[in-house]
Parts: structure tokens; C-alpha cells; sequence
């Protein structure tokens, strides 16, 4: 195992944390399942290489873009989609998805299905660290405000956050926008690091994928997220002689979770530093681990 | 003139099978208001089931297919019982239950990766393949008996559930299961026959799906049809699930036959889209206000 | 002065009529009753005022604007909260959470200033914070501040449901059943309450309740409903003399039309 490798493993497992931060905000913090999100990595992906190497944007700005389109489209779905009850929305972003992948197969400018190769190598280390930085503090300070705490009672109890005075469709629709971005500026990344682009890439097996890793993060933490993304990340990096078995683990895991505890990894807490402090035994003014809500 | 309808035929007899594979995630739906997506893996191993009997067993093709589906049915209700009973003991969100379903979903299909691996099977040839004259259209054997069956699987069911006791537990199960439980109706044998009867149409469908093309682990992902034929009618409804096959089985065999193959999935899922937009209840849902 | 106005308000389900032709106005500044026997459409005038339910006919008029035409949330920004039958509390959320995120709208900051940890973020959250723990000290929830909503005994949950709808400052609360399930001791401890909340609050509160205790040792007026309809309005002493609604009571022989 040289450097080369283990900067590689690292930087899939940054990439995927950003796409699993997105999906955690909609899944873990606003209940909403979505099957479609590498759909919306795959737009974020297509267009920011089609900013950068077409249109000769700067790497930063295209992936940004990049983003920022995979946000824009969401908008269009959600607003068709999420004045409805839970599931047409989950089986809309289904065949959005799929859709996705189907007209990229057949769109011959981003190179059809035989994909989109001599992506120059844009992405280090320290590039995909700066994003995930940026978006673990985004994620953070969003949901420990007052537009956070909606979303999470848009998930608690509909009908209660709506009485409250809680537009909760306004901020189902946020929250899907904030999400796909997440998950555009992933695919963007994604693409400038694996330096080809193929519409094989963005299957629903990525959605379901990613989705796996919120839930196992537990519902509702963003610490949560970022360890189980970069746990599902190497940990089958590592067990390759094992890889047949894996989705049929994490199959398996999902029922087991779901039955025994919901609440996932972290069971819905926050790792902090005065919890960190906590567990050590150094003494502080507030000595527990804080909850989702009051960091 | 000949040629559309013998597009239409093979229409019918696709939408047919999609008609089995929506009824039985319909009638999930209809009692317990979430999308089981297991489904899609009991429909694979229903045709697994089916090719294997057949093959390595040497059973005869009916007993075959009928041994197929009751295997799937124990599938579908060994799931239910793994999956779903813990939850609903719990009353857990909705939200758990599809992750759940997902998780089973996922299990059934890479478990079969695993073991089985994930190479095509052809089935061997069980009716012969040329067709038969029908006032000179072209009507293929197989698209003829996979239509009957599937029409008189669907007889058999609306049968069951209009016309015996269990149907009518089940009808009421899925209008108000708070107050049918008040009134001494078993919710759960209720699900379980939900389940058992979904199971077993899907594991039939599976067959008749495997024998039409081939088998192998990722076959389920043709359940997603299912769900889109089941938006089409309206989630819940069973009129609807079936109706919604028919008309997305003629549009795919008519997408196929004179645009372009590549584009009838594409199709099919911008249909999904147009319908959540124009009328998102479908055809035959009913539409709900919450109750407070 | 006239808060809420009730104008032939209609309501049917398919077929079935819960409500029909009501009409009633609530003061401001008074506590009214709205009883009935089970199935008399109490809960749905709620959820129709509430924006729930769309209402089938009629009008509903806050303040003299209609509002029956606007979603819930609008409704509620308007001042108009509730309490639920089965209470319904952000469950796995704390005690604290529940309150702080129905605070919502006593704040304006928007997104970026809640990334960027703006001035206008920092000073309206701990204003928010100190609101919210003020609340809880008032409603005599602080004890139970980091207590899951679930865990806590069910007598609380009510108050606490109380409390979050207290977070939006209302000028109407409609409370649902606030005392099912409680003992002589607290259904008392809880008339206090509501009195207290419209001394303090200055809010006006209607509310649905079985209790005759409760409802007439507190309401100024009281509207009774059968099987969708008003049958008499009145203040107590009224209305606990009124024949029809002795009768529908005491259900003898029924009502004409049942």
C-alpha cells in the first residue's frame, strides 16, 4: 500500500461524505427518501466538466456551477413533486434518476455511453478537504438555526410543524436544493478526479449507496454521515477479496438497524469537542455530549 | 393496419404480467402505505425458482411455475415477518419501513449475486416458438399464455377479494385499519395474506418474465415498472394498478416497434413525470386530506 | 371586540356532512367551549379554522380577513395555533427543541445569515433562546428541559404541547380535549392554567372538552354541536338549563334527522 493508493481511497471517501451531507439534510434531517441522487451527481458532474473544458471556466467556479445546475433541476422536480405525500416523491426522484442516466446514454456531445475520458486531473487531497470543510460547517450552522430546526420538524410530525406556522413545503423544497447541490458538486469532483465521466457511473445502486451510509450514520447527525461515508469508503477498499458479499451485508444491516436501532452510529447525537473532552475525563463547565440542535 | 395490432397484442401481453407485478405492490400499499420495494426481489427469485425447477429438477412446466410462486410467497412473507413485523410492533415511521424494504430489496438481489452469480439463463423452450394465424396477425404462443394466465390470475384475485371473507377484511383493512381492527378483523393475517398473495403473483410473473426474456439477479428492476404503472392508476387501487399496466405495457411495445427501443424506458419514466404533474393521484387514487 | 368568525361553514366528506351551516363568533379576550357528543364535528371546525381541512361552503373570517381560503402555516403566522386530540410533539426531539422550533417566527434571519453566523443571526437566536426558556420556567417545564418529548408522563406532554403553541405568541389558541385522560387533581391544576395563559398572554383561547367541570367553570361562552350542527350558544348557566341540549346529552329517543 503506497501513498498513491491510500490518497486515492481518501479522496473517494471526501468526495462521498460531501454527496452523504446533501442526502443527510433531506433523508436524516428532513425525512425525505430520495432514490435520484446520483441523478443529480450526474448533472453536477456533466455540467461542471462541460463548464471547465468547454466553456474554459476555473476548475473552483465550473464544480461550483456544476452544483448550482443539479440544484436548479431539483427545484423543477420538487416543485412537481413534493406537494404530494412522501412516496410519489420517492418514486419520482426514481424515475428521474433513471432518466437521467437514460438521456445521458443517448446524448452524444457528453460522449453517449461510452462515456466522457480525458478529463484532466483536477482534484487533490487538500481540494476535496476545503469542500468538506465548507460543507460540514454550512450543514452545521443550517441545521442549528431556526430554518434547520423547520426542516427537522417537517420530519417529526408534518401536520404539528405546519400548525406551528412552519411552511413545510417552502422548506422541503430548500432542502432538496441544498441537497442536490451537495451532491452536484460531488459529481463534479468525482469527474475531475476519476478524469472520465460515464452515465454507468450514476446508477441507482450510487443512489441507494448513499443513502445505506445516512442510515448508518443514524438519521438526524452529521457526524453521523461523515464517519459512516468514510467507514463505507475504505472498509470495502480494504476487503476487496470480499466485495460479492458486501451489498448483501449491507442489505442485511439496513433490516438490522432499522429493527434494533434506528438511531444509527450515532443515534442521532453530535460529536463535540466538550463531548470529546467529556469522554477523556477532562474536566469541564459542561461535561456531555450535545444533542443535534444545541451545539 | 395489421401491424399496430399486432403491436397492441404484444402490448396487452406485456402489460399483463406488469398488471401482476402491480396488483400485488398495490395491495402492499393499500394496507400498509408504503412502497414495498422487496417486491423486485421476490419477482427475481419467482423466476429463479421457476428456472431452476425446471431445470435442474425436471419438473413439468406447471408444476414448475406453480411451485415458483409458492416459494415466493414464502419469500414475500418470510420478508414481511424479518422486515416489517418489528416495525409495525414498534410503530415505527413510515420512513423506516421503506428504508427497510430497501435494505431487503438490496439483501434478496446481491444474496443471489453471491450464491448463484450474476450470469443470464435462458429458460429452454416450453411452447413452441411459431406463432399461430389469428385472421392474419401473428399471435406468439408464449405472449398468448403469458396474457391468460395473467388475466386469469387477475380474475382469481378480484374473486378472492370481493367474494370471501378474508377479501372483505382485506378491503376494509385497507379503508380504515384502526376501526377494522376495533371490529375484530386480524390485521395481522391480514397483511399476511396481503403478502402471501402479492408473493405469489409476483413469483408467477417472474416466470412468465424470465421465459419471455432471460433471468437474471437484476431482473427486479423491472418492478420499477410496476411502481409506474401503479402511479399511473393511483397508489392503493387495484383497478387502477392494472389499468396503469395496460396502458404502459401498449406504450412501451408501440415506443419499441416504431420510434426507437433505446427510448421506451426513457419514456416510460418521462410518462411517470408527466402523470405526478398533470394528475398526480392517477387515474383511479383517491385523494386524502390528514387527519388531525 | 369580534376575533373569529364562523359564517355558515360547511364541511362534507364524499357523501357525509360532518359540518353544516355553523355559525358563531369568539371574542377577543374570552374563553369559549365548544362541546358536543362524540362525532359532532368539534374536531373538524378546528380543522377547518386551522387550514387543515378545506372548507366544502361558508367562510371563516380572523379578525375580519377570511381565512379559509389560506394554507395552514399562514393561518398559524397569523396568530391562530392549536393543541391536537392525540397529542402530536416533535417525539424524539427534547422538551427544549420542541419549544425553541416553534419560536421560529419571532426571528427573520434567513439562510446565509445562519451560514455565516451573521450579527443579526447570533443576537436573534439568543433572543430566541432566552424566549424559550422563559416559556418553559412560565409553564413549569424547566425541570424536564433535556427530557425527550416521549419520555415524559402524559400530563406533560399536554402542557408541553401547550407550551409550543404558546412559542408563537397567538392571539387564538384552540385547545383539543386538553384534559383527556386526567385525574379531578390536574383537570383543576389545568383550569388555572388556561386562565392564567389568557391573563398573561392576552390570547384568546377556544377549546374542546368533555369535562363539564372544566368547560363551565372557565368558559364565557359556550357553543354546543350535534351531529354537525349548532344546537344552542350561551354563557353556563344557559346553556346547563337548555333543554335541547339536556337532551342530546342524555341522547332520549335521539335527535330529529339522526
Amino acid at each position: 500500500m503506497n501513498w498513491f493508493y491510500i490518497e486515492g481511497v481518501l479522496i473517494l471517501a471526501g468526495i462521498n461524505i460531501i454527496a452523504v451531507l446533501g442526502l443527510s439534510l433531506l433523508t436524516g434531517f428532513t425525512g425525505l427518501f430520495s432514490f435520484g441522487h446520483a441523478g443529480f451527481m450526474a448533472i453536477g458532474a456533466y455540467s461542471a466538466v462541460y463548464f471547465g473544458e468547454r466553456m474554459g471556466l476555473p476548475f473552483a467556479v465550473s464544480v461550483v456551477a456544476g452544483g448550482l445546475v443539479a440544484g436548479l433541476v431539483s427545484l423543477f422536480i420538487g416543485r412537481l413533486t413534493l406537494k404530494l405525500k412522501g412516496d410519489y416523491f420517492c418514486i419520482a426522484t426514481l424515475g428521474f434518476g433513471e432518466a437521467i442516466r437514460l438521456v445521458l446514454d443517448n446524448v452524444q456531445v457528453f460522449g453517449g455511453a461510452r462515456g466522457w475520458p480525458g478529463i484532466p486531473l483536477k482534484v487533490d487531497l487538500v481540494t476535496v478537504t476545503i469542500f468538506n470543510i465548507v460543507g460540514i460547517l454550512f450543514l452545521m450552522f443550517l441545521i442549528n438555526s431556526r430554518h434547520g430546526r423547520s426542516m427537522i420538524a417537517v420530519r417529526e410530525e408534518e401536520l404539528a410543524a405546519k400548525v406551528i406556522g412552519i411552511d413545510t413545503y417552502r422548506y422541503k423544497v430548500i432542502s432538496l436544493f441544498i441537497s442536490a447541490v451537495y451532491a452536484g458538486i460531488a459529481g463534479g469532483l468525482l469527474g475531475y478526479y476519476l478524469t472520465f465521466l460515464q452515465p454507468k457511473l450514476f446508477g441507482l445502486q450510487k443512489s441507494t449507496e448513499y443513502t445505506i451510509m445516512v442510515i448508518f450514520g443514524g438519521i438526524g447527525s452529521i457526524s453521523g454521515s461523515v464517519l459512516a461515508a468514510f467507514i463505507l469508503t475504505v472498509l470495502p477498499e480494504m476487503l476487496r477479496s470480499f466485495a460479492v458479499w458486501r451489498f448483501v451485508i449491507y442489505g442485511a444491516a439496513v433490516i438490522f438497524i432499522m429493527i434494533a436501532r434506528p438511531q444509527g452510529l450515532m443515534g442521532g447525537k453530535e460529536i463535540t469537542l466538550k463531548g470529546i473532552a467529556g469522554i477523556l475525563g477532562i474536566p469541564g463547565r459542561n461535561r456531555k455530549t450535545a444533542r443535534s440542535g444545541e451545539v | 393496419m395489421n401491424q399496430i395490432l399486432q403491436q397492441l397484442i404484444n402490448g396487452f401481453s406485456i402489460g399483463s404480467v406488469y398488471a401482476l407485478m402491480a396488483v400485488g405492490y398495490s395491495l402492499v400499499y393499500s394496507i400498509m402505505n408504503f412502497s414495498n420495494f422487496a417486491h423486485g426481489g421476490v419477482i427475481m427469485l419467482g423466476a429463479y425458482f421457476g428456472f431452476f425447477f425446471i431445470t435442474l429438477f425436471k419438473m413439468p412446466f406447471w408444476v414448475a411455475f406453480i411451485g415458483a410462486g409458492i416459494c415466493s410467497m414464502l419469500v414475500a412473507v418470510l420478508v414481511e415477518r424479518m422486515a416489517y413485523k418489528p416495525l409495525r410492533a414498534r410503530n415505527a415511521p413510515f420512513l423506516y419501513f421503506m428504508i427497510s424494504a430497501m435494505g431487503a430489496s438490496m439483501f434478496i438481489e446481491n444474496f443471489v449475486i453471491a450464491t448463484i452469480g450474476p450470469t443470464f439463463r435462458t429458460y429452454p423452450q416450453i411452447f413452441p416458438a411459431e406463432p399461430f394465424s389469428l385472421g392474419g396477425i401473428y399471435v406468439g404462443r408464449l405472449d398468448m399464455m403469458m396474457f391468460l394466465i395473467s388475466a386469469v390470475s387477475l380474475i382469481a384475485l378480484v374473486y378472492f377479494i370481493e367474494c370471501t371473507k378474508l377479501g372483505k377484511a382485506i378491503q376494509a383493512t385497507a379503508f380504515n385499519p384502526r376501526a377494522s381492527a376495533l371490529m375484530g378483523i386480524n390485521t395481522d393475517s391480514v397483511i399476511l395474506t396481503v403478502f402471501g398473495l402479492g408473493g405469489f403473483l409476483a413469483g408467477i410473473a417472474g416466470v412468465l418474465f424470465g421465459m419471455k426474456y432471460t433471468v437474471y439477479p437484476q431482473i427486479g428492476f423491472i418492478t420499477i415498472k410496476s411502481f409506474i404503472a401503479a402511479v399511473f392508476g393511483g397508489l392503493g387501487s387495484l383497478p387502477g394498478a392494472v389499468i396503469g399496466s395496460f396502458i404502459l405495457g401498449i406504450v412501451e411495445t408501440m415506443v419499441s416497434g416504431y420510434i426507437m427501443s433505446q427510448y421506451r424506458d426513457l419514456i416510460s419514466f418521462s410518462l411517470l413525470i408527466l402523470i405526478l404533474v398533470f394528475k398526480p393521484m392517477g387515474l383511479m387514487g383517491k385523494s386524502v386530506e390528514d387527519k388531525a | 371586540m369580534e376575533l373569529l368568525r364562523l359564517e355558515n361553514l360547511t364541511k362534507t366528506f364524499g357523501g357525509l356532512t360532518a359540518v353544516k351551516d355553523v355559525n358563531f363568533t369568539v371574542n377577543e379576550g374570552s374563553i369559549s367551549g365548544l362541546i358536543g357528543p362524540n362525532g359532532a364535528g368539534k374536531t373538524t371546525i378546528f380543522n377547518l379554522i386551522t387550514g387543515i381541512y378545506k372548507v366544502t361552503r361558508g367562510a371563516i373570517y380572523f379578525q375580519n380577513v377570511p381565512i379559509h381560503d389560506k394554507e395552514p402555516h399562514v393561518i398559524a403566522g397569523m396568530g391562530i395555533t392549536r393543541t391536537f386530540q392525540n397529542i402530536r410533539l416533535f417525539k424524539n426531539l427534547t422538551v427544549y427543541q420542541n419549544v425553541l422550533t416553534a419560536c421560529h417566527h419571532n426571528a427573520d434571519y434567513g439562510i446565509f445569515d445562519a451560514a455565516l453566523r451573521l450579527k443579526k443571526f447570533r443576537r436573534q437566536e439568543r433572543e430566541l433562546k432566552e424566549f424559550a426558556g422563559r416559556l418553559l420556567e412560565l409553564m413549569e417545564l424547566s425541570g424536564w428541559k433535556d427530557k425527550v418529548a416521549n419520555s415524559l408522563p402524559y400530563g406533560l406532554q399536554r402542557r408541553l404541547e401547550i407550551a409550543r403553541a404558546l412559542a408563537l405568541k397567538p392571539k387564538l389558541l384552540l385547545l383539543d380535549e386538553p384534559a383527556a385522560g386526567m385525574n379531578p387533581d390536574e383537570t383543576r391544576q389545568l383550569m388555572n392554567l388556561i386562565r392564567r395563559i389568557r391573563d398573561e398572554f392576552g390570547c384568546t383561547i377556544l377549546v374542546i372538552e368533555h369535562h363539564m367541570d372544566l368547560i363551565m367553570g372557565i368558559c364565557d361562552n359556550i357553543i354546543v354541536l350535534n351531529f354537525g350542527k349548532k344546537l344552542a350558544e350561551g354563557p353556563p348557566e344557559k346553556i346547563q338549563q337548555d333543554p335541547l341540549v339536556i337532551e342530546a346529552y342524555l341522547g332520549e329517543g335521539g335527535m330529529p334527522g339522526a
